[in-house]
């Protein structure tokens, strides 16, 4: 059957509000940057495909609303998630000692094996940044997480980090489909058919 | 209106280049786009009418059709760029030609063969735009007709145009610049379809374009025969859909794969007229196997020419689409002088009409990739027969023969010797448990009338679906084997078995039986009527008002409440009709510019039949107990910003003692050495103004007074505590320490704050012209005293405070400072901002001074602490927890409020703020829930409206009633979710399969947004108004849950689209996120209406 992907990955992007999580994500799919993004209400997604060692691989990353309010929602997608990003604003000490909340947010909600990523988003304005670099990044060693510096405005790392948790994704796929003698593997979604309703009409065959 | 159509075009062009370029411009791959792009198509449909409009009459029309291509036909004489792209048309012409005709494709198995591409008449239409784009010469083509514009286009033409034309051509040199191919380029995997090129396919392809903005709902009767399932009864009400997507899915796609295709199959589609030929295309899908016949009306044309679009329709009804699953029978009858006829027969006895076959073997190619396509888990019985040299041939039957399915009742249609005319039976069998069922019962005669007395369960749920109120234990045992065909066999076998005693077979017999019971046509369907009514009855009677108002009655209503009406409505200033206005609202909407004056009545804002003065006296109460409010977050606030400020502070400290000194926190620090020397909060506020930092004093003393209040506080949690502060640190304690009785204590100390606040802006005020060491000390040394009673500590702040005022004989003050904070802090957010700022950089002036010495962060704040200030005295009052939860909120907020609706052109800075008030004081009276996201979406439509802060906060109350229950902490958002499931369920059938099938239906968190903002975001602000309006009638008109039907409205108005592409729950997220602004409101309100009028019927007709 044709597919025009290898793979999908779901990935979910988690941090406080206001930290530029929907930025990301316009910059990583749009390769665009709006500021006048409002604030996000339920959840929304984006697709990019991408290539990884000649494999089509879709990305299907979900954007969820940073208020821990909403994490009856939230969570909701947490479980089917294969990588999550958690995102912090380097000018935002709050949002950064918050990582940590949501990293407990993952353990208790997606499942054991879910690629993490730290993201130190806004790093373009290093006159207001109050988190170090070397603070996220021990941050990140304490959780034994890839840690990055991005900035959606300037462009910086967002795509970098995207392909890296995805490679990770795949990485960690591969050796367990080494392991596994089955071929396929969770990631590829099977397409439904359109189904489609017979029209109809009673008729005499004449057979009967 | 052509040239507007004309410029619609264009600007729809340039609109699609960008996108083309959004969409193929990514990295990696950036020039290369597909050249079957969606862009592409829709690029050429634009630049053709662009062309089109203005054309000279002899240029366009001297051909029969009036097209660009006999434009480009005389521009090629003249143009080099044209000549080569004529040249190159002229070499594809006899690929083309090969095409044009429908498909003529066949394949034995999808695997092994691709499909052949045709191009579709509409890219046919606009090939020499598609070539030319592709060989790059596109720009410079429209270039050479702009420049020589007067010889092809009329004056008014937009290429004619000295400004729109060079654009045009400008436009299009980006996507000439493009490189196309053909190839599977990397591109072609990036995307799937956005939302608007989705709509627009639907728009352009439809075979009846008003579909989009009709209500399906007349199509579509709900409390029918329930249609699920292959009962074949309704489908006429099959919406035409896009001819294009339809055609598209017979060939091989990513959905399904294509086992077979034939050509000029002909079909009776009706009794009355005649064959009709047609494509005749069998599918694989993950669902099972599909045959599909399409009348080559539609295969050819999508829409070429606009008269025959109605007869098109006509086509739609014709075409045929068979889920093999729902097939039980298939008989063939092969007469000498023809090809060969198949019948399908479903599992309810429905014959579909007969395919007849061309000459030629193709019945028999037919069934042998129908038989292939069965496997693994079905198969045809009898089985074709492999020859050798022949391939698949028809089993060699005998008319005694037990292992055939023939029908020997029909003896006389049937014909057995001879290979040219033979009929055959085939039965579909689902090779689950193939032994359970000897071939020789498998007899259809064991049903009655040849109706079989199935259905077609062809799902657990379904079967679990019907059944449940009958037999539930049974019916999950069945449910558990899964296997489609089960229940047939099940039913037949029944006689066989006679009561054989296995397990198996007691099993099977009570099976049958039940099946047997309830399994007849006519109980089924009154069973489902009977649920259905119920459900309708248990569950939606409540969503609606059982009294329907009309639109007609007693006057039109559908022009809304318009400035007259409004006018006439009034009597003595006093507005009594309730009834008739929200009839009018509801049906029309309100008339932009008494929105105003109206609003308030529809929010309860204003009683009906208050006089003039009542809502004024009323206005004023509000504004008085809002501006009340105010004050007391307002001294919150300050307190959290000092806070802020200072914890912000101390962050750029660390930091930047960690990474070398740059100059900031010695400045700080010295500033704090200088509090530390002087112990007085006072003498801060001269060194500021020295300092000439702030020019307003009162800002500057209330800043102040913050900080030391905050100080205070932080001084606490750091455990710092400064010798003179001791006591006051203790009140501040206190509160902490009664934390069971927090609540109780927050909304004391909430109110005594009231008081206390004014009395500091009054003081604040005061201190600036007569030097305010003496009064401030005064009350200080009051607070001091009173602090030692921690049981009235509230109440005695604040008498002291009154103490002190009288004191200092300002007593008219007092007035003043009751307006003062609002006017004050009318911008609090930017002044705060700038304060942040200002003391930074001042800070950073004075630094320059100090040697850097390793002091840590809070040490210096203890300095400030020190000093005594009204505020810092009552600053005790507050806990730790409310000024921590508040400051939360009002973190949330200004980041919220900031970023709310920027684009619009209302929020201004200045509106803004008056929007994070509004916001601000609404929370802090609901502390309790505090902000949550989307509020402030919900007061901006209000605030825009009202242009009035306090009617804003209060209306935004009143809405809050009804909408507080959806956000997280309330709970309705999941009883929307199992409505809107049975509303669709009762008037969306087909909608509801699919959802169904398509995953868990209580996921239907695409609504999410729409029901807890109202659709504010699904709108533009326009028809944000004229949505809220309607649905705060509907309560009094039709029903309290009108966003419900609203939001039914919206998946209504696009549910061919999302049927057409069998969209799970993500792709209806995603289609709707990307939808968001592009929806056309009044045709949504209108479906809404009318979905709340049926149900209504549905309701009334039980």
């Amino acid at each position: 059957m044709a597919k025009t992907y290898d793979f999908l990955f779901k990935l979910l992007l988690i941090g406080d509000s206001g930290v530029g999580k929907t930025c990301v994500l316009f910059r990583f799919s749009e390769d665009a940057f709006n500021s006048t993004f409002i604030s996000t209400i339920g959840i929304d997604f984006k697709i990019r495909t991408i290539e990884l060692d000649g494999k089509k691989i879709k990305l299907q990353i979900w954007d969820t609303a940073g208020q821990e309010r909403f994490r009856t929602i939230t969570t909701a997608y947490y479980r089917g998630a294969m990588g999550i990003m958690l995102v912090y604003d380097i000018t935002n000490e709050k949002s950064f000692d918050n990582i940590k909340k949501w990293i407990r947010n993952i353990e208790e909600h997606a499942s054991a094996d879910v690629e993490k990523m730290i993201l130190g988003n806004k790093c373009d304005m290093e006159d207001r940044r109050t988190v170090t670099k070397e603070r996220g990044e021990q941050l990140a060693i304490e959780y034994g997480i890839k840690f990055m510096e991005t900035s959606a405005k300037a462009s910086v790392n967002v795509e970098e980090a995207f392909i890296t948790l995805a490679r990770d994704i795949k990485g960690k796929m591969d050796k367990k489909m080494e392991s596994s003698p089955n071929p396929r593997n969770q990631g590829v979604k099977v397409v439904d058919t359109q189904s489609k309703k017979s029209s109809g009409f009673s008729w005499k065959c004449n057979i009967l | 209106m052509a040239t507007v159509s004309g410029r619609v075009a264009a600007k729809a062009a340039a609109d699609r280049q960008k996108r083309g370029q959004a969409d193929y411009g990514r990295s990696g791959h950036p020039e290369v786009c597909h050249e079957d792009s969606g862009c592409i198509r829709s690029l050429c449909a634009s630049v053709d009418a662009s062309l089109t409009q203005g054309l000279k009459k002899r240029v366009g029309g001297l051909l029969k059709s009036y097209t660009t291509a006999s434009l480009f036909k005389q521009c090629a004489k003249q143009c080099t760029p044209a000549l080569l792209v004529a040249q190159k048309l002229l070499k594809l012409k006899p690929k083309l030609r090969m095409h044009t005709f429908g498909v003529i494709f066949e394949s034995k198995n999808g695997d092994s063969s691709r499909p052949v591409m045709i191009l579709s008449p509409l890219v046919q239409k606009h090939l020499w735009i598609r070539t030319a784009l592709f060989e790059k010469h596109l720009a410079k083509i429209i270039e050479h007709l702009v420049e020589n514009n007067s010889k092809y286009y009329e004056k008014e033409a937009l290429l004619a145009d000295p400004v729109d034309g060079p654009i045009l051509s400008s436009l299009l040199v980006g996507p000439c610049a493009l490189d196309y191919s053909k190839m599977k380029t990397p591109d072609h995997y990036w995307t799937d379809p956005p939302a608007d090129e989705l709509v627009q396919r639907h728009r352009i392809h439809s075979s009846n374009p008003a579909t989009l903005n009709q209500p399906q709902s007349p199509k579509r009767p709900s409390l029918q025969i329930n249609k699920r399932g292959g009962s074949t009864t309704s489908d006429e009400g099959r919406v035409p859909m896009s001819a294009r997507d339809y055609v598209e899915s017979l060939h091989q796609n990513s959905k399904s794969t294509l086992l077979y295709g034939k050509n000029n199959v002909l079909v009776q589609p009706k009794e009355d007229i005649e064959l009709v030929p047609g494509y005749l295309s069998l599918h694989q899908g993950v669902e099972g196997l599909t045959i599909k016949w399409t009348p080559n009306q539609l295969m050819n044309g999508c829409s070429e020419d606009s008269e025959s679009e109605t007869d098109k329709s006509l086509y739609w009804d014709y075409a045929v689409t068979v889920h093999l699953d729902e097939i039980v029978y298939l008989h063939c009858h092969q007469q000498p002088d023809s090809g060969g006829t198949i019948v399908l027969v479903g599992q309810d006895g429905v014959q579909r009409p007969p395919i007849h076959f061309p000459k030629g073997g193709h019945l028999l190619a037919f069934l042998s990739c129908l038989e292939n396509g069965l496997l693994p888990h079905g198969q045809l019985d009898p089985p074709l027969w492999s020859q050798r040299g022949k391939g698949k041939v028809f089993p060699k039957l005998r008319r005694k023969n037990s292992q055939t399915n023939i029908q020997k009742s029909q003896d006389d249609t049937q014909i057995f010797d001879g290979e040219e005319a033979t009929d055959y039976v085939f039965r579909i069998v689902s090779t689950f448990k193939p032994e359970l069922v000897p071939q020789e019962l498998v007899d259809p005669k064991a049903t009655p009338n040849g109706k079989f007395t199935f259905m077609p369960w062809t799902t657990k749920e379904r079967a679990r679906h019907k059944l449940t109120r009958s037999q539930p234990a049974i019916v999950q045992q069945v449910s558990t084997t899964s296997a489609p065909y089960f229940t047939t066999q099940m039913t037949t076998q029944v006689s066989a078995l006679g009561g054989t005693g296995s397990p198996t077979s007691l099993f099977t017999l009570c099976c049958s039986s039940l099946f047997k019971y309830c399994g007849t046509p006519c109980s089924i369907t009154g069973l489902a009527h009977c649920r259905h009514l119920h459900t309708v009855r248990t569950h939606l009677s409540g969503l609606v008002n059982h009294a329907i108002i009309p639109c007609e009655e007693p006057s039109d209503a559908t022009d809304g409440l318009t400035v007259e009406k409004w006018q006439s409505m009034q009597q003595n200033g006093k507005v009594h009709n309730q009834e008739e206005l929200v009839r009018l609202v509801y049906y029309g909407g309100v008339t932009h510019e008494i929105r105003k004056e109206v609003w308030p009545y529809l929010l309860g804002h204003y009683q009906y039949g208050s006089s003039e003065e009542d809502r004024a006296n009323h206005d004023e109460v509000v504004r008085q107990s809002y501006e009340q409010t105010m004050t007391e977050w307002l001294a919150v606030e300050a307190i959290v910003k000092q806070r802020d400020r200072e914890i912000q502070a101390a962050n750029l400290a660390k930091l930047s003692s960690d990474n070398s000194f740059d100059g900031q926190i010695p400045l700080h620090r010295e500033a704090s050495n200088d509090h530390e020397l002087d112990n007085e909060v006072f003498e801060d506020d001269g060194e500021y103004l020295q300092n000439g930092e702030v020019d307003e004093k009162i800002k500057m003393q209330e800043s102040v007074d913050e900080e030391s209040a905050n100080q205070e506080v932080k001084e606490i949690t750091d455990g710092i505590i400064a010798q003179e502060k001791i006591d006051t640190s203790q009140t501040t304690e206190l509160p902490r320490s009664k934390s069971p009785r927090q609540d109780t204590c927050e909304t004391e100390s909430g109110r005594s704050l009231s008081e206390n606040t004014e009395d500091f802006e009054c003081i604040s005020q005061k201190s600036s012209p007569h030097g305010s060491d003496e009064g401030i000390g005064h009350l200080c040394g009051n607070e001091v005293e009173n602090d030692d009673d921690t049981e009235n500590n509230s109440s005695e702040s604040c008498q002291s405070c009154k103490t002190e005022r009288e004191i200092n004989g300002n007593v008219e003050l007092d007035d003043q400072s009751r307006i003062k904070p609002i006017e004050v802090n009318t911008f609090p957010g930017s002044q705060e901002r700038d304060d942040v700022e200002e003391a930074i950089s001042n800070q950073g002036e004075q630094g320059g001074l100090i040697v850097p010495d390793s002091l840590d962060a809070s040490s210096h704040l203890t300095p400030d602490s020190t000093a005594v200030s009204p505020v810092s005295s009552s600053g005790g009052v507050y806990s730790t927890e409310l000024l921590d939860s508040f400051g939360l909120n009002l973190h949330r907020i200004e980041k919220d409020v900031q970023r709310c609706d920027r684009n619009y052109f209302y929020f201004t800075p200045t509106n803004l703020d008056k929007l994070r008030n509004v916001m601000c004081t609404y929370v802090w009276e609901h502390l309790e829930v505090g902000y949550v996201q989307g509020m402030c979406d919900l007061v901006a439509p209000l605030l825009v409206i009202l242009d009035d802060e306090a009617k804003t906060y209060s209306c935004f109350c009143e809405l809050m009633k009804r909408m507080s229950k959806n956000f997280p902490h309330g709970g309705a958002m999941d009883t929307h979710f199992a409505n809107m499931r049975s509303l669709i369920q009762i008037l969306d059938s087909e909608m509801f399969e699919l959802m169904h099938q398509n995953g868990d239906y209580t996921h239907f968190y695409f609504c999410y947004r729409w029901f807890l903002l109202d659709f504010k975001r699904e709108l533009v602000y326009d028809d944000t108004f004229s949505m809220w309006e309607t649905i705060w009638a509907a309560k009094h008109v039709s029903s309290g849950y009108f966003v419900l039907f609203v939001a039914l409205a919206l998946v209504e108005y696009y549910r061919d689209i999302i049927l057409d592409n069998n969209m799970d729950f993500t792709d209806i997220i995603k289609f709707f996120n990307e939808m968001a602004e592009h929806h056309d409101a009044k045709a949504v309100l209108k479906i809404g209406r009318d979905l709340v009028f049926k149900l209504q019927n549905l309701i009334e007709n039980k």
